[in-house]
């Protein structure tokens, strides 16, 4: 119960790291270096995983000592710990992450316990369970749509804001006006086709605004006042 | 190594915590999941012999979390036992238990931190209560100094939607929703005038949501710095 | 608890503005040291002028001080003066940096780039001391200026006064800039070049004195209603004032030694030109389709300007006035008081007190209110100004008693503000003339309180729900790659005054910096012990 909110779920995982060494570096630090080389935004392999939200990986060293009169006390092993906030069901938020990026996972996990087994998409499952930390409480502060539709509902929401500023002199034009801001909405109602969650959409993962959004509203209204001449 | 991706920062707070407070703990996690999942409509069996007026005023103790509106998804989770998976795999043998604190929200920490402690210093020190050596909310400085303490950077942050902070994303569904029904209600052969009508109306309803996205503020100048450092070296 | 304030030990112009007391006119010097020895022998022969908190008709053997003046230093001038290092590194890292290099917090770019600065600013960590001269005419702050610049020579150059000032018809190295009161119809006001009354809600703290009447809608807000006394309570001291607690309950983070922070504060002085010509013609053209169609021009533009900055013209704010009829009867019933009081002659005793009277209850129907019956922001936009500097209580939106306090998310962001106009502008249509305001803030942490408000309620509306609109009047407003203006603004609605949503776009930048620092005011203790070079934080 404590996972989900709304059909939002947080996944906490902690996959333990083998012991070992490799080229005179311990695992968890091979691990790690790997993981920092991973490329950002839309290039994260994160970015394939269907219906991601927000997600993080990091390593965990040990656990931290917090001064007298508190008990020191240590990690007898290192883990690498995924948090995920996803839409929809555990199962098949893992699937997809296993259909996606699993050649990318074998390699990058390979110096974690007993990973070497997982071969397959149940494998992996069985496997991340395993490793999965109930969560105790899940806030979720925005929305448990699927992923498709946040990235639909940003888009329609930017479009729109540019349609209402660029139209806007449409509303104060008596009955010419009237008809041309009806006119520019029809249009603009079949430029976003906002039952469609594919397309067009907001890019994900992406760190600017697609210019392209701004300009096909333009475009829209340059048209209706063309045609109104 | 980032912990911000676009608008969002990542706070990943590890704090031992043991004995009494431990279960306590589990308690008010529990009693406040189980009354966010009553409001939501999915509590189950329980949800129907739990009385409502309780479960509301727990629900209403996180009013001032949702109200910040800074947050996208944040969650507790604490650890009584590390996976163990193996023969090959030491146990480990600790006498705390560990709570794992993850938050995505939006702004640094530096500059939020006041924001979540002057508002919400009760409910800050619920979710913290009694883990070892937690000094309480307020004042700010050693709730500050505690939380950084046991803060643990991120190695790698996704985020779907760097340019959009929690209430955009809010604020963009509900202006898709409205939208969507404007679309639906518009009869075959409206006329202009009465188009327009409808359309000021949508205005009005919507008039909070009209607010573009850009990919500002800086969330941090150091991390400004990294980012302008890669994109020079790549 | 009540806070006594040791005001001989505080410099002046910060437990009170030094307005209050006429003193219409300014100067601002900045000066860099070239040896430690020197400069702090200049620092301590300053100090004899330096100007308290205390009343200014009690420093001067009863009498207000023709001028006043003030010091305050940046980063690198208590370096050059030879503090130790371990104090140098207890200063928190905005001061250190500098506001230059911290322009991208700050939103200073195109037009507002450093590069574009008045000369004096540009060479890197040359500022070390600004030094502020208040007067009441034109004589006196001159007489006081030649006295310090004639204690110069004692410095042999070591101490350097710095020119680079931009003034009028195209000078730019000045070895000072100005300020004024602007005067209109041959009366000082408390205008801005835009033509709004400023200054109106300084906040109110611990230890300044001021009464339950004085802390109405300038104190932080309770839960009580805005409209009377214990709607407010005094800030506390630390936000302001470093040494003392603050509002988190405990002492802001200071430089060490206690003895050189203690009293004192930090400051963020900026040049802000004024683009006047902008915005009358903004003003004109945006209104054209406000409100009612047989609404008058002036209506028109005097509501759009009212609903860019939350009050109109004459200061009287929106949540309350929300309408051009009941602002302009606010206006000529304070026009009135201020006439008998001030400036009629065959005006009887009884006449002046009731005029003061009103004038004292139209000041507090001035700062008396709150957002709460205004969550739309039908009467005051949710991006205007004032809503935006100060929000008040309305950052618990509509969820009464989410928060601990109403203002939980605000009264650790108030500043107090000092400065004053600078320049004229007659000419409405005028952009590039030498007119704007020297903004001066006043808080114990820079970073916390005006770079907050700076980066996050100004140049960006997240906490507001806004997404990233900006500030109509101050915000850092874009162009597009044709170089056109692309500010947006959304004025709510308001629909018993029959005003639809009304959506600004092409907004120029209206306001750009033109330089500035951050400072360090020092108490008058610490201005003696830096002066004596005695500082030791072992």
């Amino acid at each position: 119960m404590g996972n989900r909110f709304g059909n939002a779920y947080g996944l906490t995982v902690l996959i333990p790291i083998k012991h070992g060494t490799e080229d005179n570096r311990s695992y968890d630090k091979i691990i790690r270096d790997k993981l920092q080389q991973w490329p950002l935004d839309e290039q994260s392999p994160l970015s394939k995983v269907p219906n991601t939200y927000l997600s993080r990986v990091f390593l965990l060293n040990d656990v931290f000592y917090e001064g007298a009169p508190a008990i020191e006390e240590h990690l007898k092993n290192k883990y690498l710990v995924f948090s995920s906030n996803f839409f929809g069901e555990l199962d098949d938020y893992l699937t997809g992450m296993w259909n996606t990026i699993g050649d990318l996972l074998k390699e990058f996990l390979q110096h974690c316990v007993v990973f070497d087994k997982v071969n397959s998409s149940a494998d992996f499952v069985r496997y991340i369970k395993r490793c999965q930390i109930k969560t105790s409480l899940f806030f979720n502060g925005s929305t448990d749509k699927p992923l498709d539709e946040q990235l639909k509902a940003l888009y329609v929401k930017q479009a729109f804001i540019h349609f209402a500023y660029l139209s806007d002199h449409f509303r104060y034009e008596g009955e010419r006006g009237a008809i041309k801001l009806q006119d520019a909405f029809k249009r603009f109602v079949n430029l976003i086709d906002i039952k469609n969650f594919n397309v067009p959409s907001w890019p994900v993962a992406t760190q600017s605004i697609p210019a392209d959004i701004e300009l096909s509203v333009k475009a829209i209204i340059n048209n209706v006042k063309e045609a109104d001449k | 190594m980032s912990n911000i991706a676009g608008k969002s920062y990542a706070m990943n707070v590890i704090t031992p915590i043991t004995g009494w407070p431990y279960y306590l703990n589990r308690f008010i996690f529990s009693l406040l999941q189980f009354s966010i999942s009553k409001q939501l409509g999915n509590a189950g069996f329980l949800g129907k012999i739990v009385p409502t007026a309780l479960t509301d005023y727990v629900f209403g103790k996180l009013n001032g979390l949702l109200t910040l509106s800074l947050i996208h998804y944040a969650r507790w989770a604490i650890i009584k036992e590390f996976p163990h998976l193996d023969s090959s795999q030491p146990k480990e043998n600790l006498k705390y238990n560990y709570m794992l604190f993850f938050s995505n929200f939006n702004g640094s920490w530096t500059q939020y931190v006041d924001s979540f402690h002057m508002s919400i210093p009760e409910g800050l020190d619920r979710f913290w209560f009694k883990n070892i050596k937690y000094p309480g909310s307020v004042p700010l400085q050693p709730f500050h100094d505690y939380i950084t303490y046991n803060q643990i950077w991120t190695n790698h942050y996704y985020n779907a939607y760097p340019v959009a902070a929690s209430n955009d994303i809010k604020g963009a569904q509900e202006l898709s929703d409205a939208l969507t029904r404007f679309i639906a209600a518009g009869a075959e052969q409206e006329s202009a005038e009465d188009f327009q009508t409808r359309y000021e109306n949508l205005l009005l309803d919507q008039q909070r949501n009209l607010g573009l996205m850009e990919p500002t503020p800086i969330v941090s100048l150091s991390a400004e710095a990294v980012l302008r450092r890669e994109s020079e070296d790549g | 608890m009540n806070i006594t304030l040791d005001l001989h030990d505080i410099q002046g112009n910060i437990v009170f503005g030094y307005g209050r007391w006429g003193y219409p006119l300014s100067r601002y010097l900045l000066f860099k040291f070239n040896d430690g020895v020197k400069a702090r022998d200049f620092i301590s022969a300053l100090v004899p002028l330096v100007t308290s908190s205390a009343p200014l008709d009690k420093q001067n053997g009863g009498t207000p001080p023709p001028a006043t003046t003030n010091i305050a230093f940046t980063y690198a001038g208590l370096t050059s003066l030879g503090l130790p290092d371990a104090s140098m590194r207890s200063f928190p890292d905005d001061f250190r940096m500098g506001m230059k290099a911290r322009k991208d917090i700050l939103g200073d770019d195109g037009p507002s780039r450093p590069e574009k600065w008045d000369p004096v600013w540009k060479a890197h960590r040359s500022v070390h001391m600004l030094l502020t001269i208040n007067g009441q005419s034109q004589e006196e702050l001159d007489g006081r200026y030649q006295e310090i610049v004639g204690m110069l020579e004692n410095t042999d150059g070591d101490v350097e006064l710095l020119s680079g000032h931009r003034g009028v018809k195209g000078v730019n190295n000045l070895p000072y800039q100005s300020g004024n009161a602007i005067v209109l119809n041959g009366k000082p006001t408390a205008n801005e070049h835009f033509h709004y009354t400023d200054g109106i809600s300084d906040p109110v703290f611990k230890g300044q004195g001021r009464s339950a009447n004085e802390t109405i809608g300038a104190g932080k807000p309770t839960r009580e209603p805005a409209d009377t006394k214990a709607g407010w309570d005094a800030l506390e001291t630390g936000e302001f004032l470093l040494g003392h607690r603050d509002e988190t309950c405990e002492y802001p983070i200071a430089p060490e030694p206690r003895l050189l922070s203690y009293n004192g504060s930090f400051m963020v002085y900026r040049k802000l030109h004024q683009n006047v010509g902008k915005f009358t013609d903004y003003i004109q053209k945006a209104s054209a389709n406000y409100g009612r169609p047989d609404d008058s021009p002036e209506v028109k533009q005097e509501t759009i300007k009212a609903k860019f900055a939350g009050r109109w013209s004459n200061g009287a704010p929106l949540a309350t006035y929300p309408d051009y009829a009941s602002a302009m009867k606010f206006g000529q019933e304070w026009d009135n008081a201020a006439a008998t009081l001030f400036y009629q002659t065959d005006v009887s005793a009884e006449q002046k007190s009731a005029a003061r009277a009103k004038l004292e209850e139209l000041k507090i129907k001035r700062r008396a209110f709150d957002y709460d019956g205004d969550i739309k922001g039908a009467k005051c936009p949710l991006g205007a100004h004032t809503r935006r500097t100060n929000p008040r209580g309305s950052l618990e939106f509509d969820v009464t008693g989410a928060f601990n306090t109403p203002g939980a998310l605000v009264d650790r962001r108030r500043i107090l503000r000092r400065g004053l106009p600078y320049g004229e502008s007659s000419d409405r249509n005028d952009n590039d003339g030498e007119h704007g305001i020297i903004f001066m803030a006043i808080n114990s942490s820079i970073q916390r309180q005006f770079e907050f408000v700076q980066q996050q309620w100004v140049n960006y509306g997240n906490d507001f729900k806004l997404a990233n609109e900006k500030d109509a009047l101050l915000g850092n407003h874009a162009t597009d790659d044709q170089g056109n203006p692309i500010g947006r603004t959304v004025i709510n609605a308001n629909e018993t005054l029959e005003q639809p949503t009304y959506m600004c776009s092409g907004m120029p930048r209206f306001v750009e910096t033109r330089g500035g620092d951050y400072f360090f005011i020092p108490s008058m203790t610490a201005l003696r012990m830096i002066g004596e070079g005695i500082i030791d934080p072992t």
